[in-house]
């Protein structure tokens, strides 16, 4: 098993730092589109349709990829404090719980929004023309991401190894 | 039984450290999966969350946020507050408040503005023999002024998780006096303090080189009146202006300043991935988490409960900000802020109280909790840069804490501080 | 074995929609000595419209009431009754939807999860600007008009000579305060109760569209009741429709009359000109044989 890990971590934090940089690259075009609506409505008198539900789009990739970083990352929003204060073992239960509940979650995520995907195919997304099930795709894709990170950590703590990317990043406040 | 469930479930998973995004996800799958309904609800209203066009302004103003502090923005502008009011009595304390609120003027994070703020402060302060622990009280409760000061994207946050009923342009507004009132309250403070102690004054520089300070603080200072102003005339929503202080502040940093490469360029787009998505991912599953408290009626129920307790807004104001100082030592701000709202809105607006007014008592209330451990951020960013110990900071934070609390209870009850500025421009 | 149907509503108490899927509960409990309760969820509390339809789909929630337009990516034939100018008067589309027709585009749900049982009425939507008056189609050349997120909608607007800005009904007020559109469009009692009428002064009467408002039940929860109480819900649907048009004529005339009270500029247009300058939209969206079918029906109703 340790050896298992060692052999797909770089795997792993390539696609993490992938995930990292499109999130970013979605983050510029967003900025992008919504200056050149705000731009195009002023100067060319014209508000382009297509900007909001396109960036609209391009944010929820954003968000679930960025999410998905921060599940590997150790990305903490939450109340620290009982853990804190637990005995090792019980944290370490606590954690193997906690990052396990997440794995699901994540696997549950990307089911259901599959069968949404299904059931809304046939509707058209208003301006940008595609299927309904578009919308879903990045709650597809954050959710098995999401479930990857957790499965390498859940592996981690159950096997007593070093953290992969313990970055304790801070919110936004 | 479903009610426990929900909460039960919520509260159970947050006390084993799991982040609060997904707290509030699972909570709401195991609570639909007892009532037998199907599950697929609970991701259909995740992804609806997550469709909201007004979001967007929270990653874009962060992003803004730190490419001001990049790009050099953000010193310039404590440079100019500190040759306006460092010849006061207790010099640098004075100047730290005033330079928060200038920085609150241009972001709307009080981690950017208690990092950015004290780690050109704190060092300076502690030079010139201020203790560390005074340097960082103030510090980090003047890191407050930059959620109530316009823009602000908690308040964004308040009108999201409000249903999008309350106006973002009322609530930057209706912030500004309070904002001024905490930074009044805070410099009173720190002068009290200061005399105490002993502290000095700083040398007045002289008008030219205040002048200069201030010239070139101007693009810093002139970002603030296009943000508010845009946003009050209506030339552009807040997502707008969010998106255009991106702009400004790369223009800005690029060209005027030119403090800003490539390199910075992209640590500034990954750290605003790294401290929003997160963010954005409890708006999702708290709109989940929020589906279920409707299903169930829960805000009803809150209605009933607390008219059954006390039918006077003095007391239901009381009682609902304790309840959210207690709830904010222990969970961050914008958790607070996204499941609290939805469950206290139907319940002041039942006794009368204005959803705006309400808007700027939640910020303030769960800005303090910022600086209260055992979860703190803020608190904790300002110890970090000044190098000392939360319990060293504990020590002597007591009369900001004091000035701090003590705002909030005007702004409570008196409503006019809150609503008199939007009502000016109606 | 007691049932209680979940109806959702985005509108709050007191509206005519709302009020009517009530009086239908009020109804059907009756019918059934209290064995079927129906309990109405409104002011979007379950979520906006185009959520709250899946949510009937998957069996979340039993019944919802909705106007055809978000039905229209789902079921086609809704969006033949939302074409501008496709019904010459109310009565015109209180025939259509009551007859054959009606019937038809209420069976069109069925594959798709969702039992139609009624149409109710949405009134006729008109223009309001602010600043300029619009008195003649080449009036709206150029402006800035608020219009839902559809396809229908946008080309709709287009064709006026508009320009369509889609946004949330909740960002309306304040974007025609501060101009950042010149002007929306909607019923008597939406421009009253959203309180844009103290904004956007100026009423012109278009009557650009009679699009109704559907009442639905979820397949799932169809398929749970015996034969006779389907029967019972459908006949307190149909008994509801008349309930609610009495209550939309009330509430219509009430907005109508605070909207005077305040002074506000009604104006009268050649509802021809306006008409006329459709055709690329009932160009684009009419094109299988099927729909031409049925815009050819409502169209013969008399
Ligand atoms: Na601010
Ligand atoms: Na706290």
């Amino acid at each position: 098993m340790r050896h298992f890990m060692l052999a797909i971590r770089p795997a792993l934090t390539w696609l993490s730092r992938t995930a990292l940089y499109i999130s970013g690259a979605g983050l510029v075009a967003m900025t992008a589109i919504v200056g050149w609506q705000v731009f195009a409505r002023y100067v060319l008198n014209d508000t382009p349709s297509w900007a909001e539900p396109m960036s609209l789009q391009l944010m929820s990739w954003f968000i679930l990829l960025g999410a998905a970083v921060g599940v590997r990352e150790s990305v903490h929003l939450g109340l620290d404090y009982v853990r804190h204060y637990a005995p090792a073992p019980v944290q370490r239960t606590m954690d193997l719980l906690s990052l396990g509940l997440i794995f699901l979650f994540g696997l549950a995520m990307s089911f259901y929004a599959t069968l949404l995907s299904i059931g809304t195919w046939t509707a058209t997304i208003p301006v940008l023309g595609w299927p309904g099930g578009v919308d879903f795709f990045p709650m597809i894709g954050g959710g098995v991401l999401i479930a990857i990170f957790a499965a390498e950590r859940f592996l981690d703590v159950m096997l007593g190894a070093a953290v992969a990317a313990d970055v304790l990043v801070q919110e936004a406040a | 039984m479903a009610y426990s469930i929900l909460f039960g479930t919520f509260a159970l998973l947050m006390m084993i450290g799991m982040p609060i995004a997904f707290c509030l996800g699972i909570a709401s799958v195991a609570t639909v999966l007892y009532m037998g309904l199907p599950p697929i609800v609970v991701f259909q209203q995740m992804n609806s969350g997550m469709n909201v066009f007004a979001m967007m302004a929270i990653p874009f103003f962060i992003f803004a946020g730190d490419l001001m502090v990049r790009g050099g923005i953000a010193a310039r502008l404590i440079r100019f507050a500190a040759g306006l009011v460092g010849h006061m009595r207790g010099g640098l304390g004075q100047v730290n408040v005033v330079a928060s609120t200038l920085f609150g003027g241009i972001s709307g994070s009080a981690v950017a503005d208690a990092s950015a703020v004290g780690g050109l402060m704190i060092p300076q302060m502690a030079a010139r023999g201020y203790d560390r622990s005074y340097a960082v009280n103030i510090t980090v409760n003047a890191a407050i002024i930059a959620l109530l000061i316009p823009p602000s994207h908690n308040m964004i946050l308040y009108s999201i998780a409000a249903g999008g009923t309350v106006s973002v342009a009322d609530l930057f507004t209706a912030g500004i006096v309070p904002g001024m009132l905490l930074a009044a309250a805070l410099m009173v403070t720190a002068y009290i303090v200061a005399r105490r102690r002993g502290y000095p004054a700083e040398p007045f520089p002289g008008l030219r080189r205040l002048g200069y300070f201030f010239l070139a603080s101007l693009p810093g200072l002139l970002l603030i009146a296009i943000i508010f102003g845009g946003v009050r005339s209506g030339v552009f929503t807040a997502t707008e202006s969010s998106c255009i202080a991106v702009f400004y502040a790369l223009i800005v940093a690029l060209l005027v300043y030119r403090e800003l490469d490539w390199h910075g360029f992209i640590e500034a787009v990954l750290q605003a991935v790294r401290t929003t998505a997160m963010v954005l991912l409890v708006i999702g599953t708290a709109a989940s988490f929020g589906w279920l408290m409707s299903f169930l009626q829960v805000q009803q129920s809150m209605v009933i409960l607390i008219s059954a307790i006390s039918d006077n807004p003095i007391i239901v104001l009381l009682m609902i900000n304790i309840a959210l100082l207690l709830l904010g030592t222990f969970m961050d701000m914008a958790p607070l802020v996204i499941i609290s709202t939805p469950v206290l809105l139907p319940v002041v607006k039942a006794f009368g109280i204005d959803p705006v007014h309400f808007g700027v008592v939640m910020i303030l209330n769960a800005g303090i909790g910022l600086n209260t451990p055992p979860v703190g951020t803020v608190l904790f960013v300002g110890c970090a840069v000044g190098g000392i110990t939360i319990r060293e900071a504990m020590r002597t934070i007591w009369p900001f804490f004091g000035a701090s609390v003590g705002v909030l209870l005007l702004v409570t009850y008196i409503p006019g501080l809150s609503l008199w500025l939007p009502a000016l421009f109606k | 074995q007691e049932i209680t149907l979940r109806s959702a509503d985005i509108h709050p108490d007191g509206y005519p929609t709302v009020e009517a899927v009530k009086y239908m509960g009020e109804l059907v409990s009756e019918r059934t000595k209290g064995r079927i309760k129906i309990e109405v969820m409104n002011n979007a509390t379950l979520g906006n419209e185009k959520d709250t339809i899946e949510q009937t789909r998957f069996g979340v929630i039993d019944m919802n009431r909705v106007n055809a337009a978000p039905f229209n990516n789902l079921v086609p034939e809704t969006t033949v009754l939302g074409l501008p100018f496709i019904f010459r008067s109310t009565e015109h589309m209180h025939k259509t939807v009551d007859g054959p027709i009606g019937e038809q585009v209420l069976a069109a749900f069925e594959p798709h999860g969702l039992i139609g049982l009624a149409f109710y009425d949405s009134g006729a939507r008109s223009f309001y600007s602010t600043k300029k008056p619009i008195e003649k189609l080449e009036d709206l050349k150029g402006m800035k008009i608020r219009v839902q997120q559809s396809d229908l909608w946008i080309a709709m607007m287009e064709a006026f000579g508009a320009n369509p800005t889609p946004m949330p009904m909740g960002e309306v007020y304040s974007s025609l305060e501060t101009g950042v559109v010149d002007g929306a469009e909607n019923n008597w009692p939406s421009y009253e109760s959203a309180r844009h009428f103290e904004v956007a002064k100026n009423y012109t009467l278009t009557e650009h569209s009679l699009n109704p408002e559907i009442l639905v039940i979820s397949k799932i929860a169809w398929d749970k009741l015996t034969p006779e109480d389907q029967t019972v819900v459908r006949q307190a649907a149909k008994d509801s429709v008349g309930k609610m048009r009495e209550l939309w004529a009330a509430r219509e005339k009430v907005s109508e009359e605070k909207v005077r009270a305040a002074g506000n500029t009604i104006i009268k247009v050649n509802k021809e000109e306006f008409s006329a300058a459709m055709k690329p939209v009932y160009d684009r969206f009419v094109t299988d044989p099927k729909m031409k079918a049925l815009l050819e029906q409502v169209q013969a109703v008399q």
